[in-house]
């Protein structure tokens, strides 16, 4: 069996809620003094977790169910408050929680690839290396040269995808990306996603395109209020996740 | 700091520089003509408050002043650098010392250009040259370090508590003004309070750093050096401490 590239072991995550207010000092004395518990919102509960490397697993769930904090716990940006998180540091990881994180809309499209190449893990040797090829998935033609905030969401959406694919990372975690940009541009995204796929990228992707975790994953995650409710084949978790989510959804 | 984050760091301090100039007409040139005008109505509006005569004022302010107002910058701008970077630090793995050192490193850029003008001006107002100018590169150190760890720890504390930012603030006012930067040590007899309190306060030293050699012609005195270089070095440990300890807990807060 191939290694592990996550091992989550009875992970916990809980956000406090009425953060807002107590990020005073007064709040904070005042919670100091008379010792109050405050109130938190779990968003994930006990999960327990492996993804051995080359697998492509989907994560369904309905919203609030704890799908993006699972995958922010993949990718190491939350550490989680119980439990313990295993990530192959050998591997590299490439989070696409969202299209041109690390993007500057005043910089142009060159300087905001090398600027999100950096963020990804790549020198300047390395992206500048990989442009033509960038460019040309991206079709933006002499608008590489403009500021990024006079990109239409398709353009601006089509150089971050390229970027974030190009480099082929050897694990991708892919949180709701695909929702943006015209048919042409989805259907090219998912072309060079199944060649990474092909090429033993691992892949973890959110969404809640069941038909698209289907056709692409070989295993599926159900998660409800923070918990795992089912892991296993897909055709199995969709029936159940359609069948459970939809008297959920009626009640 | 991983290597993403220092190549994202130095990148990313690149591109703001890059931006704060690239709208206006005069560029980078601003660089040079912003602190230059700044420090000619200075001199001119103190230099009549004192009974100087301008060109004697305006090495002494200029020598206490440009340093100060570089740390004052660092202090500030890395304030809120970690709660302006959550579109960074909710999104990617990071580390959080990425943003403060970026707006660190900023500030250290403009306060090289803002140094440059310096000497530029004084090599019309100061008579006479000595060799003491030669430490300043070297004076520049403590001030930078001590301002980078103030940072670090204003950072932290500013994510947790947004209150801090008013009193930083006030803290930042009251150094100013109680440190002989607006005026010289040799203003107040000795023995009296306010001498005494000067000498207790940490600014004295590190203003000595620039005063000593541009203004006096001396070198900084061993002490100047070791309480400078004392409390940069505090200051950094308990701010790298500060970060490194409540980077889990940042998310959480932005």
């Amino acid at each position: 069996m191939a290694p592990d590239v996550f091992r989550l072991d009875d992970v916990s995550v809980s956000f406090r809620k009425h953060a807002i207010e107590e990020r005073s000092l007064k709040h904070a004395l005042a919670n100091a003094l008379k010792e109050r518990p405050a109130a938190v919102h779990r968003a994930l509960r006990g999960v327990s977790l492996r993804v051995p490397r080359g697998q492509h697993l989907g994560v369904i769930g309905r919203n609030g169910a704890g799908k993006s904090t699972l995958l922010r716990v993949l990718a190491r940006v939350i550490g989680p408050q119980v439990g313990s998180v295993y990530v192959d540091r050998r591997c590299h990881v490439v989070p696409l929680l969202e299209l041109g994180i690390g993007f500057q809309p005043d910089l142009s499209g060159i300087e905001n690839t090398h600027l999100a190449g950096a963020l990804m893990g790549y020198s300047y040797a390395e992206i500048e290396a990989r442009l033509p090829s960038i460019m040309e998935f991206a079709e933006l033609g002499d608008f590489i040269y403009e500021p990024v905030k006079n990109y239409s969401s398709g353009m601006y959406a089509r150089l971050a995808f390229a970027l974030a694919t190009d480099v082929e990372p050897e694990v991708l975690l892919v949180d709701e990306v695909f929702g943006v940009g015209d048919e042409f541009f989805m259907a090219k995204c998912v072309t060079r996603m199944r060649r990474l796929m092909a090429g033993g990228t691992t892949t973890v992707f959110v969404s809640h395109a069941l038909d698209f975790l289907l056709a692409h994953c070989e295993r599926l995650v159900w998660l409800d209020a923070g918990r795992i409710v089912l892991d296993g084949a897909p055709a199995d978790v969709a029936a159940a996740y359609r069948c459970g989510a939809g008297q959920r959804g009626e009640a | 700091m991983d290597m993403a984050s220092r190549r994202f760091t130095w990148l990313y301090a690149k591109s703001q520089l890059k931006l704060k100039y690239r709208y206006t007409s005069l560029g980078f040139l601003w660089n040079l003509l912003e602190p230059a005008l700044y420090l000619a109505v200075l001199s001119f509006v103190f230099s009549v408050v004192n009974r100087m005569s301008m060109g004697d004022y305006a090495v002494f302010l200029f020598s206490g002043l440009v340093p100060w107002r570089y740390f004052e910058k660092v202090v500030t701008t890395c304030m809120d650098s970690i709660v302006q970077g959550d579109w960074l630090l909710k999104k990617l793995p990071v580390s959080p010392f990425a943003l403060p050192l970026t707006r660190w490193a900023v500030a250290s850029a403009e306060f090289g250009f803002s140094f440059l003008v310096t000497l530029l001006l004084l090599t019309f107002l100061k008579k006479g040259w000595t060799v003491h100018c030669l430490v300043l590169p070297l004076a520049a150190v403590p001030w930078s370090l001590f301002a980078l760890g103030l940072g670090l720890i204003c950072a932290t504390l500013f994510t947790f508590f947004r209150d801090i930012r008013p009193i930083v603030q006030m803290a930042l006012m009251f150094a100013f003004f109680s440190a002989p930067i607006l005026y010289r040590p040799q203003l107040f007899p000795g023995g009296s309070l306010q001498a005494s309190l000067l000498v207790w306060h940490p600014i004295t030293y590190f203003a000595a750093l620039f005063q000593k050699p541009i203004y006096s012609g001396r070198w900084p005195g061993g002490l100047d050096w070791a309480v400078a270089l004392g409390c940069a070095a505090v200051s950094l440990l308990v701010g790298w401490a500060a970060v490194t300890r409540a980077r889990s807990r940042f998310y959480f807060f932005l």
